[in-house]
């Protein structure tokens, strides 16, 4: 790996998620005036523009690198937000990349919820303690939805974009947990620290999300 | 686990470790300088026990390390020295004098792995405590301490002043039920004005008092924030607080940053509360704030030395040369002269030679002279 250049005070690093939230982040960022022009499919981690450091993470290291403060500022989604338990700003609903954190069962189960398999431990067990449900808590990293059909669990907790791949599995929606989507998080020091450069980012960006 | 057997030889639990040279005596440099630094300023020393009474009121009770003691009291690692200093003061300093100066250092043990503390669960820290006043004075002696204190080990700090009571008081008068304010204080604390939207509509907040919430979310920067405070404050509370903050901020050397959306995180402080911060490094260096102990005011901060050290190392004068001595009177001439000196332990000049070569030393002492370290 090339040695990290030297910088600026004013420097800033941004993470950002690979992924589905990449692309309209990166888009809404450079609207909102950062010299930013991801590459093409590529293998760099890490990029650099003038001013800007960008890191490539998965979504549920943005906020450990932001807190750590690795990372200034990023973009994330609320539910591995949530999920992620880290103490970060996030000043600005960015609104894309829309879902709901959901509790999904097969179509007409009745039965008692004993066994729950999810992405989202933390936010399940935080729901099912806050209904009184003491169910155990398998953590699973892909496919939920199998879970529920094959019997692994009772019900599931996963993300509902549009819900037909519920739909054509025979499950249902039955609570929604959090309703989430793209949010702008930032390091507690780092907003104190940059926030000549940081605030006027905030600001364009709320003006942006409203008008759109 | 059995993929990852225990190797053999010595381990040390998770978020505890072994301190090394230079990083000792760079930690023990800056510890040294902080404490002359707060003895120059009145601070005077007190050491508390690592061990005390496990106690469900203490802040840090969820977090500490217990022990069973041989009658049976559950005792609890130290985790935290205000509450530890509150105690003393209240049993052997009731009767002041006031104000009551005091300075302390030493290791604390927290089960939980934080960020804050960038992963230790035994960590180290230096922190003064001023007691039995709360003046505007007071508060801005405390700052301007921090400040001293970080610059006399080369680090420019920034000051950041918070008033965690403040948002409360502002809630308060706005007529919100106690509840509504217990969901609120999180959302602004975290600056999210999309779980403030969120929680205004299940309250049924109108658009007025959501206004107020979003201008919370959003009242830090410089001087220019307590006016913007100075207007959201209504009842005798918020006034109370941002008078407080003008006359702290009017005797406050150098320019001071303010968060007055910062709303929760240490549940004693009852006053202003402050961090200090380095340029480039995005975790705060110093964390204080004013309590109350029982009736008698008490306002502290902590200076964490891991980090410090991590910070402050580059900026430290290096350490002396080492000599080899090959006789006494060759170390004490060296010593004499500012250098450190070990003592040669045999006379097989080979065995001194590798061993100096491994060490990186390059000069032997005998008598008066200094020589290169050769056959």
């Amino acid at each position: 790996m090339s040695p990290a250049p030297v910088r600026g005070p004013e420097h800033l690093t941004l993470a950002l998620p690979k992924g589905r939230i990449l692309t309209e982040a990166a888009a809404l960022l450079t609207r909102a005036g950062l010299p930013l022009e991801l590459p093409g499919p590529s293998r760099a981690l890490r990029h650099e523009f003038p001013g800007l450091t960008v890191l490539e993470l998965r979504n549920q290291d943005v906020p450990v690198y932001v807190d750590l403060g690795v990372a200034d500022f990023g973009i994330v989604g609320k539910d591995v937000l949530v999920e992620s338990g880290r103490a970060v700003f996030e000043p600005v609903d960015l609104r894309f990349a829309a879902c709901r954190l959901s509790l999904i069962r097969e179509v007409g189960a009745d039965g008692p919820i004993q066994r729950v398999a999810t992405k989202y431990p933390r936010s399940a067990r935080a729901y099912l303690a806050a209904q009184g449900i003491p169910a155990e808590i398998v953590k699973l990293s892909g496919n939920i939805e199998l879970a529920a059909l094959t019997g692994l669990a009772d019900a599931v907790v996963d993300l509902v974009q549009t819900g037909g791949t519920l739909r054509a599995n025979g499950l249902e929606e039955r609570d929604v947990l959090l309703h989430s989507s793209a949010r702008l998080v930032v390091n507690r020091t780092a907003l104190k620290l940059r926030r000549e450069r940081l605030r006027p980012l905030i600001e364009r960006l709320r003006e942006l999300v409203v008008g759109d | 686990m059995t993929a990852f057997p225990r190797l053999p030889g010595p381990a040390v639990p998770e978020g505890t470790r072994d301190v090394l040279p230079p990083e000792w005596q760079q930690r023990e440099h800056l510890r040294g300088r902080l404490a002359a630094e707060f003895a120059a300023w009145g601070y005077r020393g007190v050491d508390v026990p690592a061990l005390e009474f496990a106690d469900p009121r203490h802040p840090q009770d969820a977090r500490a390390f217990k022990l069973i003691d041989v009658g049976g009291e559950v005792l609890a690692l130290r985790g935290e020295f205000t509450t530890a200093v509150g105690r003393l003061v209240r049993s052997r300093f009731a009767g002041g004098p006031f104000p009551l100066r005091l300075q302390y250092g030493g290791r604390l043990w927290l089960r939980a792995l934080t960020s804050e503390l960038g992963r230790l669960r035994e960590f180290a820290q230096v922190g003064v405590e001023l007691i039995g006043v709360s003046t505007p004075q007071a508060d801005a002696e405390l700052l301007a301490l921090g400040r001293r204190a970080l610059e006399v080990v080369g680090v420019a700090p920034v000051m950041e002043v918070g008033y965690p009571g403040f948002v409360d008081a502002v809630l308060e008068d706005a007529g919100l039920s106690p509840g509504a304010r217990e969901a609120l204080h999180g959302a602004i604390d975290r600056k999210s004005g999309a779980d403030v939207d969120l929680l205004a509509a299940q309250h049924r907040l109108d658009a007025g008092m959501t206004r107020t919430l979003h201008t919370l979310t959003d009242l830090y920067g410089g001087p220019e924030v307590l006016a913007q405070a100075g207007d959201l404050a209504r009842g005798g509370r918020a006034r109370a607080a941002v008078t407080h903050l003008e006359a702290v901020a009017d005797r406050a050397e150098g320019t001071l940053l303010f968060d007055l959306g910062a709303s929760r995180r240490y549940g004693y402080y009852t006053g202003l509360t402050f961090r200090a911060y380095a340029p480039g490094l995005n975790q705060p260096l110093l964390g204080g704030g004013r309590y109350d102990l029982g009736g008698l005011p008490g306002a502290g901060f902590a200076i964490g030395l891991e980090r410090l050290t991590e910070v402050a190392a580059r900026g430290l004068p290096p350490e002396p040369e080492v000599v080899l001595a090959l006789d006494a009177a060759g170390a004490e001439h060296a010593r004499a002269a500012g250098l450190t000196a070990e003592l040669a332990w045999t006379d097989d000049r080979a065995e001194l030679l590798a061993y100096c070569a491994a060490r990186g030393i390059r000069r032997w002492a005998q008598g008066q002279t200094l020589t290169g370290a050769s056959a």
